[in-house]
Parts: C-alpha cells; structure tokens; sequence
C-alpha cells in the first residue's frame, strides 16, 4: 500500500509539472485601496475579475505553492483545505485533504470556503468549483517574476500585506544576483526531471520556473532555446551540447549521481569527468513558492560554490 | 535465385539500412564526420556514434534478425503463416518474466535470460493449446496468444505500481510495452547476441527436419524425424530468440509475421535458407523501422512498434482473411 501511494504521489508530481506549461499570464491586480482593503475585486491568473467581499475566513488552496503563501502571509489559521501535495510548512498537511490530481469537489463544498485559490486546470475543475457557486481565484505562478505578484495578490485576498512579503522575497532573490554579478564565468547546466526513458529526457527550457532560477544562480542551461518549457532531449543532443554541471532533483524515484555517471557514453561529458552532478531537494526549486530567495541562493551554490565561501 | 545470390542480396540490403541508421539522428553530423567519428575520434561526435547510435542499429538489427528467425521457425512448426512471437503471447511471456526480473533488481545478464524462460513458459502453453483441437487450431493459437498479451500486460501494471525500484525506470517500461529500441549498452547487447546466436545455429540445425514438418506430423514421422525432440528443440529455439529480442526492444510486433511470409513467396518455403534469409531481412527492416520512429515526428520519437504495427497490422488482416476463407 505504502509504495503504491508513493507511486502514484510521485506520478501525479510529476504530471502537476507538466500541467504546468501553459505558460507565465501577468497580474495585474486592481489599484489597492488604501484603508479598508475589503471589499475588493482582483484580476486573477486567468485574467478573470473576483471580487472578495468581505475579509475570507474559511479558505481552500489548491497548489501547495499556494499553500506556502497562505502560511507565509499569516493565513495558516484561516486555511481549512489543502490538495494532499501541501507539505510546506508542515503544520499545511493537517488541514483537510481535497484531492491531488483529481480534485475531490464534493469536500471541497463540504469545507464551506469563502475563497478557493487554485492552480489552472485545463481539464474543467475550475468551472466546475464555480458552478458550485464558490468564490475561485486562479493563481499559478510560473518564473520568478511571478513569485512576487502572486504574494501581493494573495496578499490583497486575504487581507495581509502581502506587498511586504513581495519586498522581502525580492531583496533575497536581488541578494543572489549582486553575489552572481562578481561570477567571471557562467557554466553550461542541465538540469533533469526525468529520465527514465533514455531515449526522451525530461529537462527544462524557456517559460519555465526552473529555467529562471538557473539564470539567476549564473548557469547557462542547455536547453534555454528550447521550444517548450519542459522539453525532451535525447542523450545524443545532452552529450553534444556538453553540460558542466548537471542538477538532479533528487526524490526516492529520481536517478541518483551515480547512475547518471554509469550511463551509456555519458563518461566524456565535463560534469561527470569533473564529478560535478549534483543533487538539490525537489520541493524547494520545483515550487515558485515564498522560498524562491532560498532556491535561487541554494542553485547558485551549485552552480558558483566559489562565489560561497 | 541460389541460396548464396539471395542471402547476399539480403546482407547488402541490411548494410545499407544500417549505414543509413547510423548516419541519422537527433544531432545533425554530415556523412564524413560521422566516419570518422567510427574510427577513432576520441571526441563528444564519437561517443554519440560509437556508444549511442551504434548499439542502438545493432541492437535493432539483432532484435528484428532474431524476431524474424523465430517467425519462421513458428510458421513452420504450426504450419500456419499466421503465427510468430508477438502474435502467439511468446514475446508477452518474455516481457512478463524480464520485467519481474527488473522488479527484483536483476540487470543485464539475468534480465534476457529471465526473458528466455518466460518466453519457454508462454510458447510452450501456445504448443499445447494449439494441440488440443482439430480445425479451431489457428484461431485456438490467436486467441491464446490475445490472452497471454492482455494477461502480461495487467500483471505488468501490476508489478509496476507495486514496484519502488521500477518507477526509476517508469516510462521506459512503459514504452518497453509498445517495442522501442532506444539505449542499448554493449553489454546487454552482447548477452542478447550470444544468445540470438545460440538460437539460430539451433534453428539451421533443425531446418532440414522443419521442411519435413510441411507435410504433416505423421508424414514427417515416416520420414524418421523424431517429433517430439523436434518439436522441444524448435520451441527452445523460438524462446532463445523472442527472449533476447525482448530484453532488448520489449515488444515490438508483426516482424517475425510479415519478412518470414513475404519470403516464403519470393525464395520458397525451404528453413535452411528462409531462416537465415528471415533474419538478415528482418534486420534490415526493424533498423529502417527505428530509423523512421526517429524521423517521422522529429524531434519526438515514436516507439518503433508503433511504426511496425502500422505497417504490419494491416498485412496480418489481409492474412487472417484469406487463411479464414481456406479454414472455416
């Protein structure tokens, strides 16, 4: 039972990733007023107008970078339902469960929410929670641009600053990059998801959260002219192109350093001649989430140790 | 055509796929950059020929030779154009076994032979189906082997999600399922030759008394073939090779069925030349099947089962419906 949930946990990550490639929308969230922050109408993700009417007490949040936000904005008190891949901060996984992949509409109208946040689906979910006659704001934050937005957003939502929130993520991302600017050189990177079929690996390109946090840690990814934000290359184009660091997210199914090393002609790229592939925890760089200053410092790291000593 | 001007014609023809095999792929290198790259060229152009595309043309010349070889080692012992070892669930049995050896952390060596014993397994309850009756027998086989798939295929699910160690390896097993040569280390290919080897000079072995076969069971008793020492050493044969073409490519369908057929047409129904003209001529066909899954959505590749099923289901049909008018 146990591997199965994982299984199917790990399946349905990975296919969030790939939900996600629709592409960055811009907010542009209504003018703020000034005392009262209630009621307010905001632009969402979608470019739908909300409108809250009042401060939101019960809330749902489907994305658990979503989640990370309400917690961080001092919401936590006030979330009373999570989708079932909300872990961070740990206190988020004791809210009630509402689905992951599929999204469970009859628990979500049993929470009573005033507000439901949620990621774009393209399957029909958000329409659905609407005709359930809930309040349903979009928020799908997909560079690191967006990050800050969407705290402002979430911020306006549910009456929290959240342009502070938006300020202080700013000045850590702007930390990393002043520290990156002294960097002389500017190596090749890739960077995997997935690779277990050898024939079409997952990495990411252009649009792509990941591809961003790359460039602000001072890497040169390999696929940054790729035509889609998760891309698949085949090992001949990795080889050719010649990474010289190459960034695992390491999860219990991913490849660990050592089978990368071990595979068929890999030995004559510089990252593995050079014992350069590392590995950085999944949750923290796959999610655009309040912790994007941490992200970005921990793949400069990587990417410029030099420049962290 | 003398055996020798056939089965030279067939090796040209299996060249020249390969050489084609090798000169195309996802990195663009013109025709002389890539020879040199063969030869010598300790450079990132000569791993990608030597460690990545190379193995990869053998690797499908072997699984469509070895593919081919057993069709027609099954075509003659059914004395039924319409079986080979997709068809009759052998590569299934053979799928079922190599990924339950994955399952429990066995690589390159066990792996095929593991799938050698599931293919065993898988045609020699074909064998025995295909025994029980009178007439149904063909439509007995199909069917046996249907069951067998779709069974496997369950089963692999099954082990799959209950698997840890397999979702490092998701999407490979999963496109194993629908044939697909893709990354093939020298190792595994060697393994797989040497058993394809031990197959063939098996089947040439049993050629002579496989002809014997044409004219009925009880004809070739009279003749003095012993049949069911025959019969065990063909279906070994049959194993051994679908066994080794699986580890390899996992199930790629319709080979083994269509180059033994269309050859019996063109050169007779003789084994000691159709066998080793099936295996040079479905070599050459499964590296121009996995040269087009590489082409014809590029960059995407396609699995090279579905590019042999598209050719080879349709030609199965026209099969099924003439041999359907003769039996029914």
């Amino acid at each position: 039972m146990r591997p199965q949930t994982r299984l199917v946990a790990f399946l349905a990550v990975f296919l969030l990733t790939l939900a996600s490639c629709g592409g960055a929308v811009s907010v542009s969230p209504a003018p703020s007023v000034a005392t009262s922050p209630f009621p307010t109408t905001l632009t969402d993700f979608q470019n739908r107008s909300v409108s809250v009417p009042a401060r939101p007490e019960r809330l749902v949040s489907i994305g658990p970078s979503i989640t990370a936000f309400l917690f961080a904005l001092g919401a936590g008190p006030r979330v009373v339902g999570v989708d079932d891949f909300s872990d961070e901060p740990a206190e988020a996984a004791t809210r009630d469960h509402v689905g992951g992949i599929k999204v469970n509409f009859e628990k979500v109208v049993a929470l009573k929410p005033d507000l439901v946040f949620t990621v774009k689906f393209s399957d029909g979910t958000i329409e659905k929670l609407q005709s359930a006659s809930l309040n349903v704001l979009v928020v799908d934050p997909q560079s690191v641009s967006d990050v800050a937005k969407t705290a402002t957003l979430l911020g306006k939502a549910v009456g929290a600053d959240g342009e502070g929130l938006a300020r202080s993520i700013q000045q850590r991302v702007d930390a990393v990059k002043a520290k990156i600017a002294g960097a002389t050189t500017r190596p090749r990177v890739y960077h995997e998801i997935d690779a277990s079929d050898p024939s079409k690996i997952f990495t990411v390109g252009p649009g792509s959260y990941i591809n961003d946090l790359i460039d602000i840690a001072g890497g040169a990814n390999i696929a940054a002219r790729a035509s889609s934000a998760y891309p698949q290359l085949s090992a001949e184009e990795i080889l050719r192109s010649d990474p010289e660091i190459i960034v695992l997210a390491a999860s219990p199914y991913s490849a660990k350093p050592s089978d990368v090393a071990a595979r068929q002609g890999w030995s004559v790229i510089a990252a593995v001649k050079n014992n350069r592939i590392l590995a950085i925890e999944p949750n923290l760089i796959n999610r655009p989430g309040p912790r994007v200053g941490e992200a970005a410092e921990a793949y400069a790291k990587l990417v410029h140790p030099e420049l962290f000593r | 055509m003398r055996t020798v001007t056939v089965l030279a014609l067939l090796a040209t023809a299996l060249i020249v796929s390969a050489v084609a095999g090798i000169l195309v792929g996802s990195v663009a290198m013109t025709p002389s950059e890539v020879f040199a790259a063969l030869f010598g060229s300790n450079d990132v152009s000569g791993t990608i020929i030597r460690e990545l595309r190379l193995p990869r043309v053998l690797g499908a010349a072997l699984v469509g030779g070895a593919l081919a070889a057993g069709g027609a080692l099954l075509q003659g012992l059914l004395r039924n154009p319409l079986a080979d070892p997709f068809v009759t669930g052998t590569s299934a049995g053979a799928t079922l076994a190599a990924v339950a050896a994955i399952a429990l952390g066995a690589t390159a060596p066990i792996v095929p032979l593991a799938a050698f014993a599931g293919a065993l397994v898988a045609v020699s309850i074909v064998w025995r189906l295909a025994r029980l009756g009178g007439s149904t027998t063909v439509l007995t086989v199909l069917l046996a082997g249907v069951v067998l798939t779709s069974f496997v295929g369950a089963v692999v699910t099954f082990i799959l999600v209950s698997s840890d160690r397999l979702a490092l390896r998701l999407r490979a097993v999963l496109g194993w399922l629908q044939g697909g040569v893709s990354v093939i280390s020298w190792e595994e290919l060697a393994v797989a030759a040497v058993i394809v080897a031990a197959g063939l000079i098996l089947a040439l072995i049993l050629a002579h008394r496989l002809d014997a076969y044409a004219f009925g069971e009880e004809t070739a008793a009279t003749l003095g073939v012993d049949l069911d020492r025959t019969t065990t050493a063909v279906l070994g044969a049959t194993a051994l090779l679908s066994g080794a073409a699986v580890a390899l490519a996992g199930l790629v369908g319709f080979v083994g069925l269509v180059i033994p057929h269309a050859l019996r047409f063109g050169i007779g129904a003789t084994h000691r030349r159709l066998i080793p003209a099936s295996f040079l001529a479905g070599a050459a066909a499964l590296v121009l099947a996995d040269l087009g899954a590489r082409v014809v959505l590029s960059p995407a590749e396609v699995p090279v089962g579905a590019i042999t099923g598209l050719v080879g289901a349709p030609f199965f049909l026209a099969l099924l419906v003439r041999s359907r008018r003769v039996i029914v």
